[in-house]
């Protein structure tokens, strides 16, 4: 046992990913799934080896969280990944405590290849990184005669000492968007190299996306202070803040905690259209378009108000390459009843809710109160357990306030030979009440919802509500109900 | 691909109902992107209140004990038998809990099964065993323990060595004890202080720097 083995790299878990280890239940052990669907049945041999290459590039990868007094913290191990068929449910635990196992893993079936996640380890947008890379090196090997030269693998490889930190414009205007060009540090030789050039910085660091990414909204602290003394003035102008009932969705927990996966994989650009034409950006007309699927699921007693939560890629206002989590929700929220509730209305109001929290100035504010609570000593000696229950608690209530929840990464390009050989992709995390994760490659924009609950009523509604408009969508889900798997059997 | 004619989808996978509406679909079934995957129940719920209920009934009979009279004249040898079954069960239940961590499982025991005994010779109307002979030996014994686990499971040097600090910690206690004059025979006390003042002083020179490392790490604020 050498020295260095002796003495493992660490760094604490940042404040916004305490909250995955802290909040992760039964029904929702914290892990998201991104996948891609290739135009030929995967290789698991090829696909092992272009995740070694990749796992090599991707120091963080290489982490298992563990439990200190005060902290949780990510530590440097020498497991390696081993690429699995899939044979269990999607977004399976991944943290067990006192259990040292890698935080993500890379199922395969059929044409399909997906990378799960522990939350705590990355965010969407990190993964996507990982992915193509993944896809990239898989790819490279399935159709050697299609690789691009050295020289352009040079170019394109983030991390290159070519490549030094891109502008701020470059990283991401589309989150995940230009993911194949963007650089990140953790692409360095060693997590030994990137743990140490992130403590030695950590003076300017502090000042930049390691507190920035603390500001990242599920993360409890932000409850606390920036919900309260930020939003409220700013998205409710209007006296119309007594008490209102939020409508949340009810339903029969599937059998074994599995989630209810529903992907609708639909054109791309037929969307875009439906979007353009309500003069709304399209998260925003999709969210609407969830509303009115809930409110028309469930149209005896739907309470007036529907609420959601919305990350935002805090990458794209102060730039960063660090895979680590870095993002922030933003709630918008609309009550019915009170003027025009067509979706494309509800879009619009959501968008100037949504883009007065956006703006970088906004956001920044949020995270000068958070960076304060986080100084705070108090804050810091609350030991470790004591943290967990009362994020698990803030966690709890932040969810009662909370209709559904999307997110969306955008339109993703890949790096050749990826690009043409991968057809849509999709993304999906676990979920203690209706999510839908959106995202488009290929002219083929998914909607993977998920859900705890058996019931299915509201994802009905939403294709209904794309197929009136004219849309072709086509419905894929894994089983989850004893009835449905018994149909399989017979 | 099949069809949904109520929802108007078309459907992957070999559904033959569909999974928004249940209406029976039309059309050649074309292979899903998902495997089936047979429902998998956990017992963990049932462990978990098996658990927390087993430590409740541990808890109460240590306090039942109080309701009884301290001398041969209260429950006698049926205490003995009492309490010999709610400590057994009590470190076989620490023992499954920790099993994924063996140097934790040996302080705790430590803990526990010191604790236990110098409450067990209150109880008993406090002859002084405890502290004289079952401290010692078993702080003795978990220095010694604790060695000989890190060398068979092959444990990496920051998996045991603050453990290792915690039970030569345990282990001066006995030098305490000598020193307030609580003991009777001083032969184990000071078998296991001697033994742990040279755990200290190799734990400290030879494993300094780990012991330095992993104890930022674990009490970072």
């Amino acid at each position: 046992m050498n020295a260095a083995a002796r003495r493992r790299h660490w760094v604490r878990l940042d404040n916004a990913s305490n909250i995955f280890p802290a909040a992760r239940s039964d029904v929702d052990p914290k892990v998201f799934r991104m996948s891609a669907e290739l135009d030929h049945e995967v290789d698991p041999a090829l696909l092992q080896d272009a995740l070694e290459e990749t796992f090599a590039r991707f120091p963080l990868y290489h982490a298992v969280l563990r439990r200190g007094v005060f902290w949780y913290y990510l530590q440097d191990s020498d497991l390696h990944p081993q690429v699995e068929p899939e044979t269990e449910h999607s977004c399976a635990p991944l943290y067990q405590a006192d259990r040292r196992t890698l935080l993500f893993r890379v199922l395969h079936h059929r044409r399909r290849l997906s990378l799960e996640v522990f939350h705590a380890l990355s965010d969407g947008t990190g993964a996507l990184w990982f992915l193509t890379d993944l896809l990239t090196a898989y790819t490279r090997r399935r159709f050697p005669d299609q690789a691009p030269t050295d020289a352009a693998l040079i170019e394109a490889r983030p991390g290159s000492p070519e490549r030094p930190d891109p502008p701020p414009e470059a990283v991401g205007t589309h989150p995940g968007a230009r993911a194949a060009e963007e650089v990140h540090e953790l692409t360095t030789d060693s997590f030994a190299h990137y743990f140490r050039r992130r403590r030695r910085r950590r003076p300017a660091a502090d000042d930049h996306h390691e507190e920035f990414s603390r500001e990242a909204a599920p993360a409890v602290l932000t409850v606390e202070e920036a919900d309260v003394s930020e939003e409220e003035p700013q998205k409710r102008p209007s006296p119309r803040r007594p008490r209102r009932r939020i409508h949340r969705v009810r339903g029969t927990r599937t059998p074994d905690n599995r989630p209810r996966v529903i992907e609708l994989t639909m054109p791309a650009r037929a969307v875009l259209g439906l979007a353009k034409a309500e003069g709304v950006a399209l998260t925003m007309y999709l969210t609407a378009l969830f509303f009115e699927a809930i409110r028309r699921a469930d149209p005896g007693d739907a309470a007036p108000t529907m609420t959601a939560s919305v990350p935002v890629n805090l990458r794209q206002f102060f730039p960063s390459t660090s895979a680590r989590n870095f993002f922030a929700t933003i709630r918008v929220e609309h009550t019915y009843g009170r003027g025009d509730d067509s979706p494309g209305a509800v879009a619009r109001a959501l968008q100037e809710a949504f883009s007065v929290e956006a703006t970088p100035e906004a956001l920044e504010r949020k995270l000068h109160r958070l960076q304060a609570v986080e100084r705070l000593p108090l804050a810091r000696i609350v030991p470790r357990p004591l943290k967990d229950l009362l994020l698990g608690l803030i966690n709890h209530a932040n969810n009662r306030a909370l209709t559904v929840a999307i997110s969306n990464l955008g339109r993703v390009t890949l790096p050749e030979p990826a690009e043409s050989h991968v057809g849509r992709m999709l993304f999906h995390v676990s979920a203690v009440r209706p999510q839908f994760c959106a995202m488009s490659h290929d002219g083929l924009l998914t909607l993977s919802f998920t859900a705890p609950f058996v019931e299915t009523d509201h994802v009905r509604e939403y294709a209904a509500l794309l197929t009136e408009a004219g849309v072709e969508v086509t419905v894929a889900a894994p089983r989850v109900s004893e009835d449905e798997l018994l149909e399989f059997a017979t | 691909m099949r069809r949904c004619p109520d929802c108007t989808v078309a459907v992957e996978g070999d559904w033959v109902r569909c999974p928004l509406c249940g209406t029976e679909l039309l059309g050649e079934p074309v292979p899903g992107p998902y495997p089936t995957v047979p429902l998998r129940f956990s017992r963990r719920r049932v462990l978990r209140v098996l658990l927390l209920s087993s430590l409740a009934v541990v808890l109460l009979s240590f306090l039942a004990q109080l309701l009884f009279g301290r001398d041969s004249d209260g429950i006698g040898v049926l205490r003995s038998v009492w309490l010999g079954i709610v400590t057994t069960w009590l470190v076989v239940v620490m023992a499954i809990s920790k099993r994924r961590n063996l140097a934790k499982f040996i302080v705790y025991l430590v803990l526990i099964a010191g604790g236990i005994c110098v409450y067990w010779d209150y109880l008993s109307g406090w002859y002084g065993w405890s502290l004289t002979y079952v401290v010692p030996i078993v702080c003795a014994a978990s220095i010694a323990g604790l060695v000989i686990t890190a060398r068979v499971m092959r444990m990496e040097v920051g998996d045991y060595v603050v453990y290792s600090g915690l039970t030569v910690l345990l282990g001066l206690t006995p030098i305490v004890f000598l020193a307030l004059g609580w003991v009777g025979t001083v032969i184990p006390s000071a078998i296991c202080g001697g033994l742990s003042l040279l755990a200290v002083v190799l734990l400290l020179t030879i494993r300094g720097g780990a012991v330095r490392h992993e104890l930022a790490k674990r009490l970072h604020l």
